[in-house]
């Protein structure tokens, strides 16, 4: 239950940080930072830099975004931005505009 | 409690390790378990649970802190410290409820009174106490009061004054003077809200 919903007419203007999932059905504009998984949904709006462990995107995102684990951009999502990320998944339907770095050092 | 907090935390939740630092708006209920800082602006209800920290300038429509507030809360409708509510902090809302064990430290300011409710209680004793008054035997202080009658600027300026004997000047002005012992009480409580409503405006 330890889970943070930021409802669909919810605007939050600053800085989040936290360590549990965060779901965003609505507008959250600055910074993100979790130490666990960000879903932006269908009807979320993300205008932030996001610094997560895992992102799941079906919304819009505008925003450097930079995860440790997954990045995972789902169809009808809008996405731009750099994505930084060990993994990085892209769906088909999906629409992306920046840069990819997965970060391929030990090869 | 238990019904409304169900019925409340439908949408919103923002979980105890999670810290917001910046300006929430919103149209929904939103309840508060982790940290909130800097403005939160509301049309529905606020759910500061005892985990939740809001260190916040707070417009709401409801608010019920079960948590730690500190900064104003302005509500539209009402304002509730539970038994676990720690706030410090001003508190502006027509109806505010503040329970047995709930610790708080500001001003509370409820706007006008409502004058269908308070309006009867005031004039009630009044009339009953008049009556009995003036068959009494006249007190000392008569003539002063008897001076005083005349002119109506007198009396508007003797209610100015906030002691409580210029006060039964006033009030009595129009009528017969009563003796002291009962009437006191009632007509200096009457003069003291007459100077409560005079600050405001």
């Amino acid at each position: 239950m330890a889970n943070t919903v930021i409802g669909s007419s919810i605007v939050i203007d600053g800085e989040i940080s936290g360590d549990e999932d965060l779901v965003i059905q609505g507008t959250v504009k600055g910074k993100i930072s979790l130490r666990e998984s960000l879903f932006v949904e269908g009807s979320g709006v993300v205008e932030a830099d996001i610094e997560t462990q895992n992102v799941e995107i079906a919304g819009r995102v505008t925003g450097n975004i930079q995860a440790s684990d997954k990045v995972e951009l789902k169809a009808d999502c809008r996405v731009v931005g750099d994505v930084k990320a060990p993994r990085i998944l892209i769906a088909d339907g999906a629409s992306f505009k920046g840069n990819v770095d997965m970060d391929v050092k030990e090869r | 409690m238990a019904a409304k907090d169900l019925v409340a935390s439908g949408n919103t939740v923002i979980g105890p390790s999670i810290l917001i630092n910046g300006k929430l708006t919103g149209d929904e209920d939103l309840t508060v378990r982790g940290r909130v800082e800097g403005e939160l602006s509301l049309t529905k209800t606020l759910i500061v649970e005892p985990s939740g920290v809001v260190k916040a300038n707070v417009t709401v429509k409801n608010a019920v802190v079960s948590g730690v507030v500190v900064g104003n809360i302005q509500a539209t409708e009402s304002v509730e410290l539970t038994q676990e509510g720690r706030m410090v902090g001003d508190i502006r809302a027509p109806r505010v409820i503040i329970v047995d064990g709930a610790s708080f430290r500001g001003r509370v300011d409820m706007g006008e009174l409502p004058p269908g409710r308070s309006l009867p209680e005031r004039s009630t004793p009044r009339p009953q106490l008049r009556p009995a008054v003036r068959s009494l035997p006249p007190p000392p202080p008569r003539p002063g009061v008897a001076a005083a009658r005349p002119g109506g600027a007198a009396a508007a300026a003797a209610a100015k004054k906030p002691g409580g004997m210029p006060g039964i000047v006033r009030t009595e002005a129009t009528r017969t003077p009563p003796p002291a012992p009962p009437a006191p009480p009632v007509v200096a409580a009457g003069a003291k809200k007459k100077v409560v409503l005079k600050k405001k405006k």
